[in-house]
């Protein structure tokens, strides 16, 4: 009897340990599932998924502030002209003809007659009066608000054409025109919430899931004809590292946050393909001058000119971009291909500049924590001037804080972040970027001249004539001698794509992938 | 975390007011065993901690050209990290800040817990406010703590070391509070404090040598937690400023770089299990030996 | 039982209360506000005004303390600054994630306790029982981000064959075996620390119980000990093991926050932590009153039923010693 019950126990428990191990090892296993893509392609849909970093923050969903926001403002809105990559002669899009007037105060646009919104709803030029006074509401916090507030006045007596007037003549209205996303008035409320977004884009928005992902599907009806997918799919993965394990097991096609160094060894492997946009954004250390010690140029120069750029891009960016003295891209109007040479590592005029200055003390130098790449950055910085001779304490700042102190001018001293716009009109820069406004600014740099160049810039009809151009030259002459700014590099962007996406893959110049192009093979 | 704090109950059932000199004892818990595994186990960290600056070959936060990211060799025994440093060198500096997490934030969370425990649970309603004060400190995990404290202080080492503090009180106020009022509650204590003994006359002859018992065996518990701590919040960035390095620094400098160099967090990850490990191992032979 | 209830209730109120006022201060005493994690360092100054009008920031803080407190009562918890959406929703999704995480942690650490110390118990012998307990010692010693890392590092790394970490994409439901492999990593490393616990403690009350006399009187009468331990003793020790059990889950949701980060699991966790760097105060104030109403709670459960297990406990109501 007893024999007999231990014999079923055993036998019990060992069917019991078959069935486990068949569910675990037996079954299918959920890596090779997500190789195939085995799960989510049902009914043989072709979905592109997208490991993204960053989700959505409906608040600013217009602030180009997450790669998540970027996908979806991309792929799902058009604007009205489109720059090339390389140079700011824009190029026909949702307006296929424009006209700015001589004394640069208005711009009058043709539009296509041929695109209606996702809902079914014609485009017309009252959506693009719309879509311009929202950018221009301050609680979007656009990054080209000012300019867009300086946009007073609009014609649309015509639906398919619109003329603008102007405060005063803007010299980077293109770029603003570049940037604005066209929106649907009807369904904005939702578009507040996050609940929805109608465009004209090449793809429409399905769904979000807060915190994990976004879907969108093909917008068979794009004016630009239909594109190569039948969807996208973004999913939320906020660890870099998490979202090459992703790409590696197959479960999604596409990362965006992957670091550099996961991207340089992705690179070597023949099954993935590393792409790199041109411009990214653009690292750099600034200076206090609240600062007793920094307000003396000397030592900012000094600084300038012991920061090791080379290895910095090498070891921290895998050499995913470029170094430079100044914040333009090759492309812009501004470069002066001399001038973004001007700093280059020179411990010799660092030294003898700081032996001018004398003791300094300890400057504090701070950086956002908990970002592995401002960390080395960081650390690198550091050794460089220890190297010169002058003594900095790390300050890892925690994000929101770190920007509350940017905004108030809090620093004390030097900090490392990013700024973006190297590749636009200069004075879209010089008026938009924080650390650059020339009426207030986290450096505490104010002087007369420099904000009379960077107006100058702002207030005329063309953004790249001669007279701009000159322009340029008196601004650039302001950032390298007081060096309030001191750029390592311009970054590139960067995302890996698995063997299985295909046909052409691009970037717009604001940063945004377009995906209308691309194709998934086996 | 809780679930190594010991429950005050269990080692209250063989309190005996009369065994005072438990000291032999303990000594023998040490001597054998796993006490001994514990001991030889924090031993080594501590001799590693000390003697850093002979056995590293490089100061910890110079940066070496070129050496970006090398694998183990006889020139870098674990290699070099993402800004050129050498691994084993950080490695043995980093042991430093966690020993002086570990000997420094305990003890004084045990102290000044042990004080407000003493003293407020006195009195009824000091003690009733302490309590429920506790109630709310202990009702937050100590990482969110971790987290909304750094958030207030800015990451650092000193944050860790008041997080940790803060963790600390509340545990050995109810344990010294559970032992005062156990002895409190024996005849003899209430017939002294009838006849006219001061609460200092029973804290010196019955509290205090009876507490100290449990509160070494907490105070090993507390040191491995706070090894712990000291790792997870490094972990999650809020720990050391760098260039500094600690335990948990490293491991989390290491997971950034799995895929280029696993073997980077190793050492690091092994000490660390080697010092909680052993932290705990010392508790456990101490309770041990008390029960017997 | 009804009257120690009674009794108990106030303080615990005055403690979530309390609670609630203090995390509501200390909260916006960080340094560092939404406004500004919202508006980004481009923004102007009218329109970081604008925001803060449209969040209702701009009220003085007790008021907002008292709507605070009204909406949590009519629980309606408000919208989350970044995400936009409900906080209720956010905190369902969060909640059902971190939930399947921990329970299946709970299940697992029970299943591993529950074998490990009958097993222990019946075979009594001296070699297997040092190897259990040196196993225990370990689990409770290598702490959670150790285990996590070290398992990530093995099983997704190294030999590429269980997810590094996320949730099933297509949902729990969908496929279970697919759901299985995803859970393991996490719920493993979630458990291991608590089935130690367990297993010590319900070792230590198995051989209470095989001190018993009936356990004697079981044994003159020949019915082999494995039959005792697996029937009589183990039914007296289950219910103070629940007790155990009851306060190690309050643990392991605690635990999850650093599981979550490892395995980037969607749950709570991975929320507190998103909210305290945006500074999403409803998302922040809720979790965190959540936790402590969770502790306080069971808390007071474990102590109504140790009131109803022990009169002199009911008897002697809310003296300090009670507790």
């Amino acid at each position: 009897m007893t024999a007999n019950r231990t014999d079923l126990t055993l036998l019990r428990r060992g069917a019991a340990v078959l069935l486990t191990a068949a569910l675990v090892t037996g079954c299918s296993s959920a890596v090779a599932d997500q190789r195939n893509g085995g799960f989510s392609s049902g009914g043989g849909e072709q979905i592109l998924h997208i490991g993204s970093t960053n989700d959505i923050v409906p608040g600013t969903v217009f602030t180009n502030s997450s790669d998540t926001t970027n996908t979806l403002i991309g792929s799902v809105y058009d604007s009205l002209v489109d720059y090339p990559l390389d140079s700011l002669d824009a190029q026909p899009s949702l307006a296929t003809s424009w006209d700015v007037a001589k004394d640069g105060t208005s711009i009058t646009l043709d539009l296509r007659d041929d695109v209606s919104f996702h809902s079914g709803r014609e485009f017309t030029s009252k959506d693009v009066e719309f879509s311009i006074r929202t950018w221009a509401d301050p609680v979007w916090t656009v990054q080209l608000q000012r300019t867009a507030a300086a946009v007073t006045d609009f014609d649309t007596s015509d639906p398919h054409r619109i003329t603008l007037g102007f405060d005063h003549p803007l010299s980077n209205i293109l770029d603003l025109l570049d940037m604005v996303p066209i929106i649907d008035s009807e369904s904005f409320d939702q578009l507040k919430t996050g609940e929805a977004y109608v465009g004209t884009g090449p793809f429409v928005f399905e769904s979000w899931t807060p915190n994990a992902k976004v879907e969108l599907s093909a917008n068979e009806d794009y004016w630009g004809g239909a594109p190569g997918v039948d969807g996208i799919e973004v999913s939320v993965i906020s660890d870099p590292q998490a979202q090459v394990s992703a790409l590696r097991s197959g479960q999604v096609d596409l990362v965006t946050g992957a670091s550099n160094r996961d991207l340089a060894t992705l690179a070597e492997d023949d099954k993935y393909t590393v792409s790199q946009s041109d411009y990214g954004q653009q690292v750099y250390v600034g200076a206090d001058l609240a600062n007793p010690a920094l307000k003396d140029v000397r030592l900012r120069q000094a600084v300038a000119y012991s920061l090791d750029r080379e290895r910095i891009l090498d070891e921290v960016y895998q050499g995913a971009g470029v170094t430079t003295s100044i914040p333009w891209a090759e492309t812009s109007p501004a470069y002066d291909e001399e001038l973004a040479h001007h700093y280059d590592l020179d411990a010799a005029k660092a030294k003898s500049l700081l032996a001018e200055v004398g003791d300094v003390g300890t400057l504090p130098l701070s950086y956002p924590a908990g970002n592995a790449n401002y960390e080395a950055t960081a650390q690198i910085v550091q050794a460089n001037l220890e190297a010169t001779g002058i003594r900095t304490e790390l300050k890892p700042v925690e994000f929101t804080q770190f920007i509350k102190q940017l905004i108030a001018g809090e620093f004390g001293g030097l900090w490392i972040l990013q700024h973006s716009y190297a590749q636009y009109t200069p004075s879209t820069l010089a008026v938009s970027a924080y650390p650059f406004n020339a009426d207030k600014n986290a450096s505490h740099f104010v002087d007369d001249d420099y904000k009379a160049h960077a107006d100058g810039a702002w207030t005329r009809a063309s953004g790249v004539d001669e007279g701009a151009v000159k322009l340029y030259g008196e601004l650039n002459k302001d950032l390298i001698d007081n060096a309030f700014l001191l750029e390592i590099a311009i970054l590139k962007g960067q995302v890996a794509t698995s063997d299985k996406v295909g046909g052409e893959f691009t970037w717009s110049k604001r940063g945004e992938l377009q995906l209308d192009d691309v194709t998934l093979g086996g | 975390m809780s679930a190594e704090i010991i429950i005050p109950g269990e080692l209250d059932d063989s309190l005996d007011p009369t065994q005072h000199d438990v000291r032999p004892q303990r000594r023998r818990a040490l001597t054998q065993g796993r006490g001994l595994v514990g001991l030889v186990l924090v031993g080594i960290v501590v001799v590693l901690g000390f003697a850093a600056p002979l056995l590293a070959p490089y100061s910890p936060n110079e940066q070496i050209p070129g050496a970006n990211l090398l694998g183990p060799s006889s020139t870098h025994w674990l290699g070099t990290d993402e800004v050129n440093r050498d691994v084993f060198s950080r490695m043995v500096h980093g042991i430093r800040v966690d020993l002086l997490v570990v000997f420094l934030a305990v003890p004084l969370g045990a102290i000044l817990g042990s004080l407000v425990g003493l003293v407020t649970s006195w009195w009824r309603i000091t003690d009733v406010l302490t309590q429920r004060v506790f109630d709310v400190i202990l009702a937050f995990p100590s990482l969110i703590l971790a987290i909304a404290l750094s958030a207030f202080l800015g990451p650092g080492l000193w944050t860790v070391v008041i997080v940790i503090v803060a963790a600390e009180l509340p545990v050995f106020g109810r344990l010294v509070r559970t032992s005062l009022r156990t002895v409190r509650e024996m005849p003899f204590v209430e017939a002294a404090e009838v006849v006219g003994a001061g609460p200092l006359w029973v804290l010196r002859r019955h509290v205090l040598p009876n507490s100290l018992e449990p509160l070494t065996i907490q105070l090993a518990v507390s040191m491995s937690v706070a090894v712990f701590i000291e790792g997870a919040m490094s972990f999650l960035g809020l720990g050391v400023r760098p260039p500094a390095a600690s335990l948990g620094s490293l491991i989390r400098d290491g997971v950034r770089t799995m895929y280029d160099a696993p073997y980077f967090a190793v050492g690091p990850l092994l000490v660390v299990v080697a010092l909680v490990l052993g932290l705990l191992l010392i508790s456990q032979a101490l309770a041990e030996s008390r029960r017997a | 039982m009804a009257r120690y209830l009674l009794k108990r209730l106030p303080s615990t109120l005055v403690v979530l209360l309390a609670a609630s006022f203090l995390i509501f201060v200390m909260i916006r005493l960080v340094p560092g506000d939404p406004v500004t994690a919202l508006a980004g360092p481009d923004a102007t100054e009218e329109a970081r005004a604008a925001i803060r009008a449209d969040l209702g920031l701009d009220r003085p803080v007790l008021t907002q303390y008292v709507v605070w407190l009204g909406q949590v009562l009519t629980l309606d918890l408000g919208r989350s600054y970044r995400l936009g959406g409900q906080v209720s929703d956010l905190l369902a999704t969060g909640a059902a994630n971190t939930l399947v995480l921990t329970i299946t942690a709970l299940l697992l650490a029970t299943a591993i306790a529950l074998v490990a110390s009958t097993v222990g118990v019946i075979a009594d012998k001296k070699w297997l029982n040092a190897i259990l307990s040196a196993i225990n010692t370990v689990a409770v010693a290598v702490p959670t981000f150790v285990t996590g890392l070290v398992m990530v590092l093995l099983f997704a790394v190294l030999l590429p064959i269980l997810p590094a970490g996320g949730t099933p994409p297509a949902g729990y439901l969908a496929r279970i075996d697919i759901t299985v492999q995803y859970l393991l990593l996490p719920a493993v490393c979630l458990a291991l620390p608590a089935s130690a616990a367990l297993t010590r403690f319900l070792t230590e009350s198995l051989r209470t119980q095989l001190r018993q006399p009936y356990v004697m009187t079981a044994r003159a009468l020949g019915i082999p000990r494995r039959r005792i331990v697996l029937t009589q003793a183990l039914r007296n020790a289950l219910p103070s093991a629940l007790t155990v059990l009851g306060i190690q889950f309050g643990t392991l949701l605690g635990g999850a926050v650093l599981v979550e980060a490892i395995f980037s699991w969607p749950g709570l966790g991975r929320l507190i932590e998103q909210g305290i760097s945006a500074r999403d105060y409803p998302v922040v104030q809720v979790l965190l009153l959540l936790s402590v109403a969770v502790f306080v709670l069971t808390q007071l459960v474990t102590d109504v039923l140790h009131a109803a297990l022990d009169p002199r406990v009911r008897l002697a109501g809310s003296t300090p010693g009670g507790k």
